[in-house]
């Protein structure tokens, strides 16, 4: 039975690399499509530049920076923004959402707060937190810190409730208190759903962090894209798009490489 | 270590006792009305003996032993294990869950040993005893796997292990092989008797398998569709039972007028009355 888990892993593993090479394949049928359309003349170049040209718009945007700000700096802008958010929705939502899955007092006061959050968009919040806090970072921050735990909180409170019953009798059992059946038992059964609601909480910090610099700030990747619009500087508005597009699959990487260490376990 | 093989006698010590557990499940809904899930039950199992807990589906056998753990609470009688009344869940009362209750983060060392180790218990008297448990269920070598990576057969050897390292009063088993495909169930009925031949743990067992009662039990409770014990049953054949043993004669013939008792049980109308159990069980540990 140990070498059959095994092998599945290993045929896993290697249909995956298989199936790369496809994705990779897309990837390049694009930059030729991309390629073959700018260069017949079929669009306006204006309208898409081409990947040459583009790329020296990337050489020029690399060396002289945006608006009074090199390119590097502008990146840093909007990851700074979302980390900061992002962790502190972690830092405070996944003990709120274990506590609301285990208390059901707690379930029962913050409940309504979540429930009627769940129908809007967190962008739908950027002009209260620019009417409350300015247009400077902490608007911006609190504005991720918002969505990000609210995704953290809802995913915790859930992984806490669908603990199996027997799981919990079988720790109460072995003779644990409340206190060490929660963090020995209930937390570890909770944590694939926690790792559920950090990665979907990254994913849309960065895609929130975006909308929030398209309107109201002075550096970062979404102002940038805005401001290069406004002046019709379309290549940066292109490579702006691409780079948070691939700063995006760079975060979801990473926090998909986290859940699979630390949910080993699961056997996946 | 004992050498007795047979069943105890009555100079035994009563492991658990039970009188008169009634046990009412009040209604989840307004149009539903109050379940009787026990009523009444008297019995005991003595010191080292193997009793089966059979029984029409829905006739209070789990809710019995879940008021044992002390997960639930009887609402009428006495529970006694070994001296002391059962007021809340405790490892003097091992249950072996039928849906394997592993911690699946953990590796299967560290679920066997998963209770000492969090009551601080010494180590260097815990451990060896865990090595020979894991070598008696045929687990040696997969110390390290995580449960994801075990049959069902395997889990279940893993709780078994776990539960007798914390040297239980009494081993309470909820259909532990019912989720089995009938090759490994086997294997596992004769594995059970191959452990129990060395530690002599006192179990109680919870099934719906004449057959499984015959071949592993020294006694069987019979219960009916009211929640009450109707009839107990001697089960002669010697210890260490094998295999063979449910071809015989002498079997077939005991096995014919336990499940005529049980198809006469099943077939009264009143039969199969606790729908509504498993809702409101499911909100007390």
């Amino acid at each position: 039975m140990r070498i059959k888990g095994k092998k599945h892993r290993f045929q896993a593993v290697s249909g995956l690399a298989s199936f790369s090479f496809l994705s990779w394949l897309t990837v390049a049928a694009i930059l030729l499509l991309w390629f073959l359309v700018t260069a017949a003349g079929w669009v306006s170049a204006f309208v898409l530049p081409s990947p040459a040209n583009l790329w020296s718009e990337f050489q020029v945007l690399v060396a002289n920076g945006y608006a009074g700000k090199t390119l590097s700096e502008h990146i840093l802008a909007s990851l700074f923004r979302t980390f900061t958010g992002l962790g502190l929705g972690i830092a405070l939502g996944v003990p709120l959402g274990l506590l609301m899955g285990y208390s059901r007092i707690a379930h029962a006061i913050l409940g309504p707060i979540f429930s009627f959050l769940r129908p809007i968009p967190p962008i739908a919040f950027i002009p209260l937190m620019i009417l409350y806090f300015g247009i400077g970072e902490f608007s911006k921050v609190a504005l991720i810190f918002l969505a990000a735990l609210y995704y953290v909180v809802l995913n915790s409170s859930a992984g806490v409730r669908t603990v199996p019953q027997d799981l919990l009798r079988a720790g109460l059992n072995l003779g644990l208190s409340r206190a060490k059946l929660f963090s020995k038992v209930v937390f570890w059964a909770a944590l694939p759903h926690i790792m559920t609601g950090i990665k979907t909480a990254t994913a849309i910090s960065w895609a929130i962090v975006v909308a929030a610099e398209l309107i109201a700030a002075q550096a970062g990747l979404g102002f940038m894209v805005m401001d290069a619009t406004t002046f019709f500087r379309v290549p940066n508005v292109y490579l702006g798009i691409i780079i948070i597009g691939l700063i995006g699959v760079a975060l979801e990487t990473v926090t998909v490489a986290i859940d699979r260490k630390l949910l080993h376990w699961m056997g996946r | 270590m004992k050498n007795s093989t047979d069943a105890p006698g009555a100079s035994r010590k009563v492991k658990i006792s039970l009188a008169g557990v009634g046990r009412v499940f009040q209604p989840t809904s307004k149009r539903s009305s109050p379940v009787v899930a026990l009523k009444g039950v008297n019995g005991e199992v003595f010191e080292e003996e193997i009793v089966g807990l059979l029984g029409p589906s829905g006739c209070g056998k789990t809710t019995l032993l879940n008021l044992i753990a002390g997960f639930d609470r009887q609402d009428e009688g006495e529970i006694i294990v070994a001296g002391k009344k059962v007021e809340r869940p405790g490892p003097d009362r091992m249950v072996v869950f039928q849906f394997p209750a592993l911690f699946a983060w953990l590796t299967v060392w560290e679920n066997v040993v998963f209770g000492p180790k969090e009551r601080g218990e010494n180590q260097k008297e815990y451990e060896p005893r865990a090595r020979s448990l894991l070598e008696s269920v045929g687990l040696k070598g997969r110390e390290h796997d995580y449960p994801y990576q075990l049959s069902g057969g395997m889990k279940q050897r893993v709780q078994l292990a776990r539960a007798l390292l914390n040297q239980p009063e009494v081993l309470l088993m909820d259909e532990p092989f019912g989720a089995l495909d009938s090759q490994t169930r086997s294997q596992m009925q004769e594995l059970l008797h191959d452990v129990w031949a060395l530690y002599h743990p006192t179990i109680l067992l919870v099934t719906h398998d004449a057959e499984e009662a015959l071949f592993l039990c020294h006694r069987i409770y019979v219960m009916d569709c009211q929640g009450e014990i109707r009839e107990t049953i001697h089960v002669p054949f010697p210890f260490p039972r094998k295999f063979d043993l449910i071809g015989s004669t002498d079997f077939a013939h005991l096995k014919y007028t336990l499940l005529s008792a049980l198809r006469a049980e099943e077939e009264k109308p009143d039969c199969h009355k606790q729908v509504g159990e498993k809702t409101q069980e499911g909100g007390a540990i």
